[in-house]
């Protein structure tokens, strides 16, 4: 069949088609996985590239796991040139050797050949419930380099023209706990990549492979056009932002700074983050394609909303990274990376908003409730057997943007909401863990004219065995994510482990011993605020007070609003006389 | 005896009749939303006038009235249910507001700019008990019962007329929300008080909790409405079952509906793609896209493969609901919906209806805003004369001054902004099409789309044609499509009974009783539905999965008392099932049976649409009058025919109107329209035609 005219409906059809067949792919990983992180919180990625490496469709998953796989892809065709076969599945999780973020998300990557042309990758990536090295679960901090946090796996075949290579995955199971779980999740991340091989292969025969891939450079053209626009309309300039990270988890209570500048010049974007710090001895240290993935999403965020469903190499292609070797935006081998999409990750997507929105005031956005993950190691009494968690469940909600309040519940900025949280029926089923309190706590959100989501209290008792317990992805116990224009930052968290009366702090980015009986506390920050609380409308104060949201004393001294205590109404004149009184 | 089928729609009720002989006959009625069994009465009325009969001789003839209701939706959609409060475990007030982390629905992750979510119960009417349960069933803190009063006192305080309440595991143990539900009826009369378990018995406490609040917000609007048509009809003399279509395409009686009015959401939509995949035999398809354009709402459904969709994952509006529903997009436009001019100076078209009461403004009811029915008079697709067969006369005149407010500052002509209008809104649709079709990557093109609703057949070719669509089926029981619906479809209902085992420790007895106890249960409804046993069809099914995995597949099972081999057989065919869903299977890895369902249908009565005579190509006979009508600001002299004269094989060159007493066809330049023997419009785009 020869080339046919690319009509707007197959354009509109072509075009859908890449963007729903990775939500497909994240479906069928949830309906087939058994990992609590992959098939419940959704901590899995799935994207399409074309056979150049450029970036087709990345609509859904954790930014670090997604937007800069071109890297790997590009890694992927250095390596194995023309030895690549229809039915060839290839895994990574090696951030030095093939950019991935670290070492537990691993990527399955098949290329897709049409009548022995390649014309596409697809990758699948996902949390694994293990990766061996020191400690169950990921985020374990202190390791002495990259072959302490796990098994580093460079892009290897483990399927070859369709057929598995037994011994390639019997060496990788045996290297990690729980291999049978593994095994499971390993085939439901490479049925989703074959899943995506069967649906574009559909395409390509329907409308022919000139008219598709005729498509696919019209979807490119169309958005870099669309972006150079959105970026021409902002003023020429630098602009700067810059977020800490608690620490590194080797040196204690050390921030360490992301410093970002961001130039607009006519419709181009350059992410200058050369003013960081350097790459160091803690697992905070982030690869190139992680910074890359953070950045560009960051820029995401202030295009016209309309264009949010179709990014791809045409939204990066006006926008340029600039990160300097060896530090800690781009780490070189042997550094360790294990906490870094939390830690420093949240801090690259932080300083790059917050530079952008004193860009963009009336497009401002501020940051979300720092993530408080734990990974917690033991015995299940119930089965006899071992057992890793992990949630979401604890984090604070959304940071506000210009015109809204942040999002209630949402989870964990860099995941941009593509993550989950659990539900405690299915926790306590799982995990013996019993949870004893879950909600939002007062007085715990960034104030702003739009304020930041509350954060929450979330406190669970141990069921099960001694065990332990790593903090390596939780963070903002000393450091707190930006507001913006004008808005304040959001609140620090806390965290307990309590034990008959004594009661410990715990901190991020740290190991401890959990014991059987042990009752732990989280207490989390919000998001952050946006514009000035001076300005937030009294109505919406008083609402905050009668839901609990603040407290009577926080509408006063912070929104300089006053209610009344008893009727819980608006004291129009006393608001009036302290919104004056600066 | 009849059989009817009765489909209350915000705007028009709609009825259908099935004689002894098998033949169907509509009726269409005008909606009353204050009480919306008024209208359904006055559609019966008209029924029992057309047979010449009295209402209550022609209802102690009627032995199955079947029901679908846009009301429970419509109370969701427009926020205007039951102030409503929850009672909940202590120090677990906020899941409905935390949801699942929940931000982007239905937009992508990198749009920030989303509005925040606004819990159906705000946070101060969420209260708190002491209890708790855990998941294996047991009670580790009994119920403070001194705490359930105080919380309802509050509520009552609050002026809360609805109470749902959600405990934690209760569908592992529902002692506790029962013996709070228990108190809290007591204390509080007239209030509707709806538990978790009685709604979605499963685990996963915010699916459960999102699902029992929904149903109590709209619950009292419900059962108001549902009593009160109860009594009309029992007083009008109706002694035949009366059942409510649910959202999964099944159907229950009243007194199972009203403590669980959340199955009542999309009730009468979802029995409009059963009639879909009927009609789409006139054209041998069975992709299609089956639309229904009311005076309300607007609701498209793909059908792929003569498949219905369902499913447990459906939102509607901004609310999860998690109970099995028919796959329905709904979205806010309609011949009611009313077009007005956006702070930026731009037209927009609904989501605003102008409903029942006052309606349109050539309605001459009282409303004064312009809508699109206003506009399509304007345009001269709908007659002045002939509306509903001439039973709503039409007012020219006030359309045009209605018109004018849009007009005016649009700086436009009267037809120009009524063009603009009926542009406006058929973009809307397409774009709505478009939502369930080319957005989830299928070829529009593919699909035939079949029609309804009374506005549906006026915008449905125009809507193709924007969209590329080759064929569009207008049935002539387009204005009572979702009715229809009810027709082409088998009565059936489901039973589902839990039993966690590993495959290979099932206990089989166990298994076979829980299956007996559903049938017999079965067998008891249905003759109460006055369905003889021997025409109850069973189908078995499990739930299975991997050990470890987080969802099921559903496999069916074997009949009878069962054996180890009919396991043998479940195991085999889920195998397969996960290899033709996911690629993959596993036969290395243990499998476990959670739920057992059964699903009993009582087949539809047979029924056929009236045939009409053998014709020729030529349709002139059925001329009617000629009138001119706007297409494409174009004002054309346009043949306009009498549905009721045409004959099978006759063929209508666009552009053409043909006037049905219930519905209008417009049929554009770029269509032309065949007539077959059961009087289905078949429009095919020109370039496609023969």
């Amino acid at each position: 069949m020869g080339p046919r005219a690319v009509d707007p409906i197959t354009l509109s059809t072509v075009w859908h088609t890449f963007q729903s067949t990775c939500r497909e792919m994240r479906y069928v990983l949830d309906r087939t996985a058994q990992n609590f992180l992959m098939a419940q919180l959704h901590d899995v990625a799935a994207g399409i590239w074309d056979a150049q490496a450029r970036t087709l469709a990345v609509p859904a998953g954790p930014t670090s796991q997604l937007l800069g796989q071109k890297f790997s892809i590009r890694y992927i065709l250095d390596k194995f040139g023309d030895d690549l076969y229809p039915g060839d599945v290839i895994l990574n999780n090696d951030p030095h050797h093939g950019y991935c973020n670290h070492l537990p998300d691993w990527g399955f990557f098949r290329p897709i050949f049409y009548k022995d042309e390649l014309l596409f990758f697809t990758m699948a990536r996902g949390h694994q419930m293990d990766t061996g090295g020191s400690y169950p679960g990921a985020y374990f901090p202190d390791g002495y380099d990259i072959h302490a946090e796990g098994l580093c796996i460079p892009p290897i075949k483990v399927f070859e023209k369709g057929v598995e290579k037994k011994d390639v995955f019997e060496l990788v199971w045996n290297n990690v706990r729980w291999p049978e779980g593994v095994r499971v999740d390993n085939y439901a991340l490479i049925a989703a990549t074959k899943i995506c091989e069967n649906r574009l292969l559909a395409l390509v025969q329907k409308y022919g492979r000139d008219a598709v891939m005729e498509c696919v450079e019209e979807m490119l053209i169309r958005m870099e056009k669309a972006i150079r626009a959105e970026i021409a309309k902002v003023p020429d300039g630098t602009y700067y932002g810059e977020a800490a990270s608690d620490d590194d988890g080797s040196r204690h209570d050390v921030p360490v700074w992301v410093r970002c500048e961001v130039t607009i010049q006519g419709d181009e974007m350059t992410i200058d983050f050369s003013k960081s710090d350097k790459q160091q001895k803690g697992f905070v240290n982030n690869v190139l394609s992680a910074t890359y993935s953070r950045a560009i999403a960051g820029s995401f965020l202030f295009f016209d909303p309309g264009l949010a469903d179709f990014h791809n190499e045409g939204s990066m292609k006006p926008v340029k990274l600039i990160a300097p070797e060896g530090s800690v935006v781009n780490a070189k081998y042997p550094a360790t990376v294990g906490g870094s999409p939390v830690s420093v990750g949240t801090q690259i997507l932080e300083a790059t908003v917050m530079a952008l929105s004193q860009a963009m005031p009336h497009k401002a956005i501020a940051s979300w409730g720092r993530h408080q993950g734990h990974y917690i190691f033991g015995t299940d009494p119930r089965s006899g057997e071992r057992y890793v968690e992990t949630t979401f469940d604890s984090d604070g909600g959304a940071g506000a943007v210009w015109g809204y309040d942040g999002f209630e519940g949402a989870a964990a900025f860099p995941t941009l909401g593509s993550v989950q949280r659990s539900e405690i029926e299915e926790v306590e089923i799982r995990f013996p863990w019993r949870i004893r309190r879950y909600g939002f706590i007062p007085d715990m959100s960034g104030a702003g004219r739009w304020r930041g989501a509350c954060g929450m209290h979330w406190e669970a008792l141990n069921l099960g065995s001694d065990g332990g317990m790593a903090t390596g992805s939780s963070d903002g116990h000393q450091t707190q994510p930006p507001g913006a224009a004008g808005g304040a930052p959001g609140p620090l968290c806390k965290a307990f482990l309590k034990r008959g009366d004594e009661q410990m702090v715990i901190k991020p980015h740290r190991m401890y011993k959990i014991g059987a009986g042990d009752v732990l506390v989280k207490i989390s920050g919000g998001g952050a605020g946006v514009g000035n609380p001076l300005e937030r409308e009294p109505k919406k104060v008083l609402e905050d007070v009668v839901n609990e949201f603040i407290s009577l004393e926080v509408a006063r001294d912070i929104y300089r609003v006053a209610i009344r205590p008893q009727t819980l109404e608006i004291d129009w004149e006393e608001t009036r006389k302290l919104r004056s009184s600066r | 005896m009849y059989r009817v089928c009765i489909d209350v729609g915000g705007t028009f009720t709609d009825g259908l009749v099935l004689d002894e002989r098998g033949n169907l006959q509509q009726f269409k009625s005008a909606t009353t939303p204050q009480d919306p069994s008024v209208g359904f009465l006055a559609c019966l009325e008209k029924a029992a006038g057309a047979f010449h009969q009295s209402l209550s001789s022609f209802l102690a003839d009627v032995d199955l009235l079947i029901h679908g209701t846009t009301l429970a939706t419509n109370t969701l959609i427009n926020e205007s249910g039951a102030k409503t409060g929850m009672i909940t475990t202590k120090d677990f007030r906020d899941i409905i507001e935390i949801r699942r982390g929940y931000k982007n629905i239905r937009t992508s992750m990198y749009n920030v700019f989303v509005p925040p979510y606004k819990p159906l119960v705000p946070r101060h009417s969420r209260l708190e008990v002491e209890e708790r349960t855990v998941h294996s069933g047991e009670i580790l803190t009994p119920l403070n019962e001194a705490q359930v009063p105080q919380a309802i006192s509050k509520l009552k305080e609050k002026g809360v007329q609805s109470v749902a309440i959600c405990f934690l595991h209760s569908y592992a143990n529902p002692r506790n929300e029962q013996r709070a539900t228990e108190i809290a009826k007591a204390l509080f009369d007239g209030a509707y008080i709806t538990a978790s378990h009685e709604i979605l018995p499963v685990w996963r406490e915010f699916e459960r909790f999102s699902t029992t609040v929904v149903s109590a917000y709209v619950g009292p609007v419900v059962e108001r409405y549902l009593r009160a048509l109860e009594k009309r009809l029992k007083d009008s003399g109706f002694r035949g079952s009366l059942l409510l279509m649910l959202s999964s395409g099944l159907v229950e009686t009243v007194e199972h509906c009203i403590p669980r009015a959340v199955f009542l959401i999309g009730s009468g939509p979802a029995a409009a793609p059963s009639g879909a995949l009927y009609l789409g035999r006139a054209v041998d398809q069975q992709n299609l896209l089956s639309i229904d354009m009311g005076g309300t709402s607007f609701d498209v459904c793909m059908i792929r493969h003569g498949q219905i969709p369902t499913s447990t994952e459906s939102w509607v509006g901004d609310e999860r609901v998690a109970i099995k529903m028919v796959d329905i997009h709904s979205a806010g436009a309609g011949g009611g919906s009313i077009a007005w001019v956006d702070s930026l100076g731009l037209l927009r078209v609904g989501p605003h209806s102008a409903g029942a009461e006052p309606g349109p403004a050539c309605y001459g009811k009282g409303g004064e805003a312009p809508t699109v029915t206003d506009a399509d008079l304007l345009l001269g697709y709908v007659p002045a004369d002939f509306f509903l067969g001439g039973e709503i006369p039409l007012n020219v005149e006030r359309a045009t001054q209605a018109v004018m407010k849009v007009a005016d500052p649009l700086n436009m002509s009267v037809s120009q902004a009524a063009q603009a209008i009926f542009t406006t809104v058929n973009s809307f649709m397409a774009d709505q099409i478009s939502e369930v079709s080319t957005k989830r990557g299928y070829d529009i093109r593919d699909f035939a789309l079949v029609v309804g609703g009374g506005a549906g057949p006026v915008h449905a070719a125009t809507i193709a044609d924007q969209l590329g669509i080759p064929t569009v089926v207008i049935p002539t029981v387009a204005a009572t499509y979702s009715a229809f619906g009810m027709f082409a479809m088998d009565i059936g209902r489901d039973y589902a009974r839990s039993y966690i085992s590993r495959a290979d420790r099932i206990d089989l007895d166990r298994v076979t009783r829980l299956y007996e106890e559903m049938e017999q249960e079965a067998l008891e409804a249905s003759r109460s539905m006055h369905v003889p046993s021997g025409q109850v069809v069973f189908t078995r099914s499990a739930d299975t999965r991997y050990i470890g995995q987080f969802h099921e597949v559903e496999v069916e099972m074997a009949r009878g008392k069962l054996g180890p081999g009919d396991i043998e057989t479940a195991l085999q065919s889920f195998h397969q099932k996960h290899e033709e869903l996911y690629t993959f299977n596993m036969h290395w890895k243990g499998v476990e049976f959670l739920t057992f369902r059964l699903k009993a249908v009582a087949p539809k009565a047979p029924f056929h649409l009236r045939q009409i005579g053998q014709g020729g190509r030529d349709a002139s006979a059925a001329l009617k009058r000629r009138r001119s009508c706007w297409f494409n600001g174009r004002e054309m002299d346009t043949p306009v025919y009498d549905g009721d004269k045409l004959l099978a094989g006759n063929l209508i060159q666009g552009p053409a109107i043909i006037e049905e007493s219930t519905t209008t066809v417009v049929i554009p330049e770029t269509f032309s329209c065949s007539v077959d023997e059961r009087k289905n419009y078949v429009l095919t785009r020109r370039s496609q035609a023969s």
